[in-house]
């Protein structure tokens, strides 16, 4: 330190101290200095100015947006300084400029724009060389571009205007845009000299640091920027935006943003990069977009029309320019979302590493300034993701926001509400009753939970809480209340299902049926409400009060498929099979491709139109399976393209087929049956063979059901033929795509039965319930036969188990059957006798029953079209009425 | 909250009876256009929009259903949209949103008749946008981002404790995903196809939003504020009171409609925009879809807080000199300030201090960007091979060890800076073996199953092994082994599917970011071992007439696409 420093050595270190702006070590060096040289005064003139300016400003820093205009002593001084370092000529030409700049510095913060300006105008800028040029000179460069820039703002437009004071004119007009273009041009220049003198810094800084220092010091601490840097730097883009000129206020952004980061810049690059992905979003859209390496078009409908035709290509040149990113396979975004998406994730990293942590009361105004970064950047990625469906990247996203989350119900809603939407459902409850806890009283959010816990989840007694969280909340709920009203009693609907005592069945089918005629009371123009309603009485059995309400229904809500549904299998159950049927077809027309509609239509068709037209059914079903699965392809993970050939290749064969016409009297309807039938069967066999090597073993279910449930279909219509090789195949296809359904093992069961075969079908029957215990039809077919082998108390008690299983099915003649209990033969009859009235509706009741849950599925859950519930949820319809 | 409805007004409920003005004004413009030669339709289209009145008058014409005029006029904007010129589709294409208004609310009132020419329009609309130019069906995608990958904007080591978190995202490659796409040709409106067809056409009125005038903003709006409320409680507290039914609403439209509105708000509509916003929010609240909620309470939340005073409205967006430097005080603890804690200590633990090169960048992230470093490139590699030409077992063999060699030599630059890692080596060395054994554990399991994985087995260990037994100084070892590691970390991850937890267990909380979210990862080496278990299978999927791999992602749709960039 105080060892004489060598000439260069002295110089070296006041160029480093002025790089690194430590303006208090310079009166000591320019001591050094002086007293080796007398020609080194000048230099010693320059520098205690330019330090004391220097310093004046970091002590009193100039806020954005005021115009100083200071006349201090201290600045006198300086005045002093620099005047006696440029009067004597005795400087290098380097000096002189750098002497002139600081000179006209001073004027600007003394309110002297003009003197400021007439300083510029002595030196060239523009001359001045930025390669190999010291760092310091670089910053003093671009002060002085964005000061010039200043100046040029405040001095009204150059002296022919003075006198030419009607604006209106064109010619002022032309200067005033060239003014303008003068200003941004400084302003753009000083950016890109700043971008670079901060790159060259920290460079110089690091390199420093490994050659001398053995610790970084205090040097390491963020470089303030100071006033003009930071105008430069941003006052360019502030201009194009307050013109309306948005496609150069985007270019300048980007400019700004390809340059490599330094940790002086992290914080204008943060928001910079947030506006612009602001802009991307809310400003921009796919046809107006262009990448950033594209020239943007001349014409655009993001400026301000009334400017248009200002916009100007970039009209300088520096001899150095900032480094950019730059290197093979860099990744550009083609694509306006893109963009936004790239800016927010930065954005999101830098905001995440600014997340104030601590809790103490002292950091309390931080962490809110980082709470509110953060938060705007999340809701832009939502935004930005939301729009292009991508909820499972958003609540990744969100969830690395919950940092900040604590007691922050905003944060917490949007992951869940993201969790939901990305079918994440377990998650997404834990998360919403997070959310409930920090805002009671807000009806919507248990009733999401409800929605996920009826829905993919199947939690009931946590949907029961929070159903009644909603009831609880009274007239508070307002419109909810009814749909608090509506979740409880889907809840007692499903638990009414799942109930194994018939009892306890009975309670919550009470309860429901209650929870329903609430709802509807208080929405009577929900058309939900009214559907449940309905459907709860048809449950239990109430058939023309449930006509009245499903009608309502529908009048409130015609084209809705369910209530639609539900009004045929009602009507069937009044034996109006013909008007069910029309039901059922004017609800396809509306909904082609609704296989619970077809699967019913099926059954309609082979009772009002023989089996033929139900066999064309089952046949179009395949059809629309095929094309259905093949246009939309599930989430079928990584399968699907083979899927899809395979299904190509299919959908020809099944165009080539010519349908049977039943209009040729050659082939009456006993042999056209049969051909149909044979074709059918061809087609059948020619899907089946194709989709044999791909059991569904993993992917989603839902489509294989669905498949399954058509083959179980035809083969039930071939039962009804008595064609037992035909269903056999049926069956088998269906077995190939669930071995060990229950259905799959009932049908088969009745298969035998048809061939008379009454042994192997008991067996079937004891496999079939040995999977689900609790298959009524399987019980009752199994009574039946074993009445037949003459078991007659094994029998009784199965059909006992059958009716104890499922309280609805007989409950109006439990007293019949209980009187019945001496002979078997009596049971038989009366089941026998019962099935006829009730079991087409029941049937197709129950048919409809596991269907409560895809009707809230679509109602409430909507998503989840596929449910994917454990093995023995899976339901296929039953067969059974049509044979007895 | 009733503005839309003033608004709407003006622009005149069916009630009002057209003008004699606007009739002959509407009526020179559809023989004005019949008789238009071929050769004046550019200075047509331009000047199209310098007729005032015709505007209005349209939309007078389009909200009365009984109007004679209704059918000549949907006959003549089809004609325009089928034009090759861009200006005249998007003259079509303002009248979207109150088209698609009119047409539900008369579905959902079961006047079906009134509907078809407007049906028409809408479906033809539908079927020219469906196809590209050549006819084959449009697949509109777009790529995710990845901060481990490097952008014009960013490089990943200078955002490192990010790449760490993020790493589970974007481990390998971009992804690029078809949000929308293969819609079939429609010929009629079905209950079920409805918002199928209604949505992909908001969806391309959003994608040329900005060139549409106010008055189709207003429309816009109006469209959403009526179709959320109609039948509702909350229609009463509106001028606008028309009996009208419930119209049943998807989700997905709901989400375009909030981009349509959002776009309004910030460009003129602020007022009518955020009452839109608000009868949105209000019916997703009641139908309790979460995707509309979410947009709309991430749009509502970043809201700003007062009008815009902008020319024309707009206020895309106020900048301000903004400053530079942090507002978080230096002495708050945030997540950088603890790293950079940590690295004082170790600092002052005297770890070499002198030889130390100084990571300005990021001091405090120098490790973790060295772990978004070596994964990265491994991806791209990788990702080059997936392509159809590199299908055979070796390349992908070749890469993967053309990946690691790269990685090693360029970690032998970082080495000094890997010095100061030493400490946390130690840990993770200890992570390591845990994971070897894991990992030998796994790989015996592998035995069992088909060659194909045991070769790959092979190539992934190898480089283990050779860490293994290898004698040399402890730092070849340990760059080694850290490469070596990552892949081997992402690889078994991705083969081992449902062994994740278990790994994730054996994983320090320094990997957990990358192991966290892994089952939905879409890799490049997922496919490749797809690829590679089975080779049959994957011919089929990498077949030239294949280009795009299906993986799921979102429960509702979207396939994914490996890019190869």
């Amino acid at each position: 330190m105080t060892a004489r420093k060598s000439g260069s050595r002295l110089e070296t270190e006041i160029e480093r101290c002025r790089s690194e702006a430590q303006w208090d070590k310079i009166p000591e060096l320019v001591r050094q200095l002086s007293a080796k040289l007398i020609s080194n005064d000048d230099l010693g003139e320059l520098l205690l100015g330019e330090c004391k300016l220097q310093t004046y400003l970091k002590e009193n820093p100039i806020k954005q947006g005021t115009s100083p205009r200071v006349q201090r002593p201290k600045l006198l001084e300086v005045r002093k300084h620099l005047t006696a370092a440029l009067d004597r000529g005795n400087l290098k030409p380097d000096y002189i400029q750098e002497a002139s700049l600081l000179m006209a510095k001073l004027c600007y913060v003394e309110g002297e724009y003009k003197d400021a300006l007439g300083h510029y105008s002595k030196v060239n800028l523009d001359d001045m060389q930025l390669a190999g040029a010291p760092v310091y000179r670089l910053s003093m460069i671009a002060e002085s571009y964005a000061t010039k820039g200043l100046c040029l703002e405040k001095v009204p437009a150059a002296s022919p205007s003075l006198s030419n004071k009607n604006a209106g004119s064109p010619a002022s007009n032309r200067s005033m845009t060239e003014r303008e273009q003068e200003i941004i041009t400084c302003y753009e220049k000083s950016g890109d000299i700043a971008l670079l003198y901060l790159q060259e810094a920290e460079k110089a800084l690091s390199a420093g640091i490994q050659n001398r220092s053995p610790k970084p010091g205090p040097t390491a601490q963020d470089q303030e920027l100071g006033y003009f840097l930071e105008t430069g730097l941003q006052r360019a883009h502030v201009i194009h935006f307050k013109n309306g000129n948005l496609t150069q206020g985007v270019g300048r952004f980007r400019e700004i943003l390809r340059a490599i980061e330094t940790r002086t810049t992290q914080n204008l690059r943060m928001t910079i990069a947030r506006q612009l992905a602001e802009i991307l979003l809310r400003g921009m859209c796919e046809q107006s977009y262009w990448s950033p390496l594209e020239d943007p078009p001349v014409v655009s409908p993001l400026d301000d029309p009334t400017r248009q035709g200002h916009t100007h290509s970039k009209s300088y040149s520096l001899s150095r320019r900032p480094r950019v990113y730059s290197g093979e396979n860099l990744f550009c975004p083609q694509e306006n979302t893109e963009e936004a998406l790239l800016l927010l994730l930065i954005s999101e990293s830098m905001a995440n590493r600014d997340a104030v942590l601590s809790r103490i009361p002292e950091h309390n105004n931080d962490r809110i300034i980082s709470l509110q970064s953060a938060s705007v950047v999340y809701d832009l990625l939502t935004i930005a993701l939301g729009r292009r469906g991508q909820y499972e990247m958003l609540s990744e996203c969100l969830e690395r926001a919950m940092k900040f989350a604590f007691e922050e119900f905003h944060l917490w809603y949007q992951l869940a509400l993201s969790l939901m939407a990305a079918g994440k459902s377990a998650r997404a409850v834990k998360v919403l009753k997070e959310c409930i806890r920090l805002k009671p009283d807000d009806p919507t959010i248990p009733l999401l939970a409800v929605k996920l816990c009826i829905g993919p989840l199947h939690w009931l007694d946590e949907g029961e809480c929070f159903a009644k969280m909603v009831i609880d909340m009274g007239e508070k709920a307002a419109e909810f209340r009814a749909k608090g009203y509506l979740a409880i009693g889907l809840v007692y609907s499903l638990k009414a299902t799942d109930a194994s005592l018939r009892s306890t069945q009975e309670e919550y089918q009470r309860k429901a049926l209650g929870a329903f005629q609430r709802a509807q009371s208080l929405s009577p123009t929900d058309h939900l409400a009214a559907f449940y309603l309905a459907l709860q009485l048809a449950v239990s059995r109430q058939i023309p009060e449930a006509l009245g309400y499903v009608r309502q229904a529908l009048q409130l809500q015609g084209d809705d498929v369910h209530s639609l549904h539900l009004l045929a299998l009602l009507l069937s159950a009044q034996k109006h099979y013909h008007d069910a049927l029309n039901i059922i077809e004017m609800a396809l027309s509306e909904y082609p491709e609704n296989f619970n509609l077809l699967y019913t239509k099926v059954k309609l068709e082979a009772m009002c139109r023989g089996p033929e037209e139900a066999l064309l059914t089952c046949k179009h079903m395949l059809q629309i399976w095929k094309s259905f699965y093949n246009l939309t392809n599930p989430s079928d993970s990584g399968r699907g393209s083979s899927l899809l050939d395979r299904a190509i290749a299919d959908r020809r064969q099944l165009n080539a087929m010519t349908l049977p016409d039943f209009s040729d009297p050659e082939t009456g309807s006993v042999h056209a049956t049969s051909i149909a039938a044979s074709r059918v069967e061809q087609a059948l066999s020619e899907v089946a063979s194709s989709l044999q090597s791909s059991a569904p073993k993993h992917g989603p279910l839902h489509p294989w059901m669905t498949l399954a449930q058509i083959w179980l279909h035809a083969a039930e219509v071939y039962i009804g033929m008595s064609k037992p090789a035909e269903a056999t195949a049926c069956t088998q296809e269906a077995a190939n795509l669930f071995p060990t359904s229950h259905n799959v093992l009932y049908m088969r069961g009745q298969i035998a039965e048809l061939r008379g075969n009454i042994d192997e079908a008991k067996r079937w029957y004891e496999e079939a319930l040995s999977i689900n215990p609790t298959h009524v039809k399987t019980m009752q077919r199994l009574g039946l036969i074993l009445h037949q082998l003459q078991r007659y108390s094994l029998s009784e008690k199965v059909l006992r188990d059958a009716v104890q299983a499922n309280s609805h099915l007989l409950s109006h003649d439990r007293p019949k059957v209980g009187t019945s209990r001496r002979t078997g033969t009596t049971v038989k009859r009366k089941v026998v006798h019962i099935n006829p009235h009730v079991t087409t509706f029941l049937q197709r009741l129950t048919e409809f029953e596991p269907n409560i849950k895809t009707v809230y599925v679509r109602a409430f859950v909507s998503t989840h079209r596929a449910r994917c519930c454990g093995f023995y949820r899976w339901w296929f319809p039953a067969v059974s009425c049509l044979v007895i | 909250m009733s503005s839309v409805f003033k608004a709407a007004k003006g622009g005149g409920v069916s009630l009002r009876k057209m003008l004699g003005s606007e009739r002959s004004v509407v009526e020179e413009w559809l023989s004005e256009f019949k008789s238009l030669p071929e050769t004046h339709i550019p200075s047509y289209a331009g000047s199209l929009h310098l007729k005032k009145s015709l505007v209005p008058a349209l939309y007078r014409v389009i909200q009365d259903p009984n109007n004679e005029l209704l059918e000549p006029v949907c006959h003549q904007l089809f004609e325009l949209y089928r034009s090759s010129e861009d200006r005249l589709r998007r003259f079509t294409l303002q009248f979207l949103p109150e088209l698609v208004w009119v047409y539900l609310r008369i579905t959902a009132s079961r006047d079906r008749q009134s509907n078809g020419c407007i049906e028409a329009l809408l479906l033809g609309i539908y079927n020219l946008e469906i196809v590209d130019k050549d006819g084959n069906s449009k697949l509109l995608s777009f790529t995710i981002p990845s901060l481990s990958k490097p952008s014009i904007y960013h490089e990943p080591s200078s955002l490192g404790s990010m790449a760490l978190t993020e790493g589970a995202l974007c481990q390998h490659d971009l992804i690029r995903v078809v949000y929308s796409g293969l819609h079939p040709q429609r010929e009629t409106f079905t209950a079920q196809n409805r918002f199928e067809v209604l949505c992909f056409l908001m969806l391309c009125y959003n994608s040329a939003v900005v060139y549409m005038p106010l008055s189709s903003y207003q429309s816009v709006c109006r469209m959403s504020s009526r179709l959320c409320v109609c039948g509702f409680p909350r229609q009463q507290q509106k001028l606008w009171r028309e009996p009208c039914n419930r119209v049943l609403l998807d989700p997905e439209f709901m989400v375009q409609m909030l981009t349509g509105v959002y776009h309004a708000i910030y460009n003129g509509e602020w007022e009518m925009g955020r009452e839109a916003l608000e009868d949105i929010l209000y019916r997703a609240q009641l139908e309790l879809y979460s995707q509309p909620l979410l947009l709309g309470n991430a749009m509502k939340n970043s809201l700003p807080e007062s009008a815009p005073d902008a020319p024309r409205g707009r206020k895309v967006l106020q900048v301000e000199v903004t400053p530079t430097i942090s507002r978080i005080s230096i002495s708050a603890i945030t997540t950088a300030s603890i790293r950079r804690h940590r690295w004082k200590r170790e600092d002052a633990d005297g770890m070499s201090g002198g030889e130390d090169s100084f990571n300005i960048n990021d001091p405090d992230e120098g490790f973790s960007s060295g772990a978004s470093n070596s994964s990265q490139p491994s991806g791209t590699k990788l990702g080059g091979s997936v392509g159809p030409r590199g299908g055979s077992l070796n390349s992908s063999t070749s890469s993967i060890k053309k990946a690691i060699t790269a990685r090693l030599s360029r970690d032998k630059e970082r080495e000094r800076e890997k010095e100061r890692e030493k400490e946390r080596e130690t840990d993770k060395q200890a992570e390591l073996s845990a994971d070897l054994q894991a990992a030998t554990r796994r790989h015996q399991q592998r035995q069992q199953s088909p060659p194909a994985s045991i070769n790959l087995d092979a190539i992934q260990l190898s480089p283990i092994k050779k860490h293994l037994s290898f004698p040399a100084g402890p730092t070849l070892v340990r760059t080694g082994s850290t490469s070596s590691s990552k892949s081997f970390d992402c690889t078994n991850f991705n083969l081992n599917g449902g062994d994740g937890e278990e790994h994730e267990e054996a994983g320090g909380s320094e990997r957990e970011g990358l192991l966290a979210g892994g089952s939905h990862r879409h890799s490049t080496i997922s496919l490749q071992e797809e690829h590679l278990l089975r080779p049959e299978e994957a011919q089929a999927l990498l077949s030239p007439g294949a280009p795009l791999t299906k993986q799921s992602r979102s429960p509702s749709f979207n396939m994914q696409i490996i890019s190869q960039v």
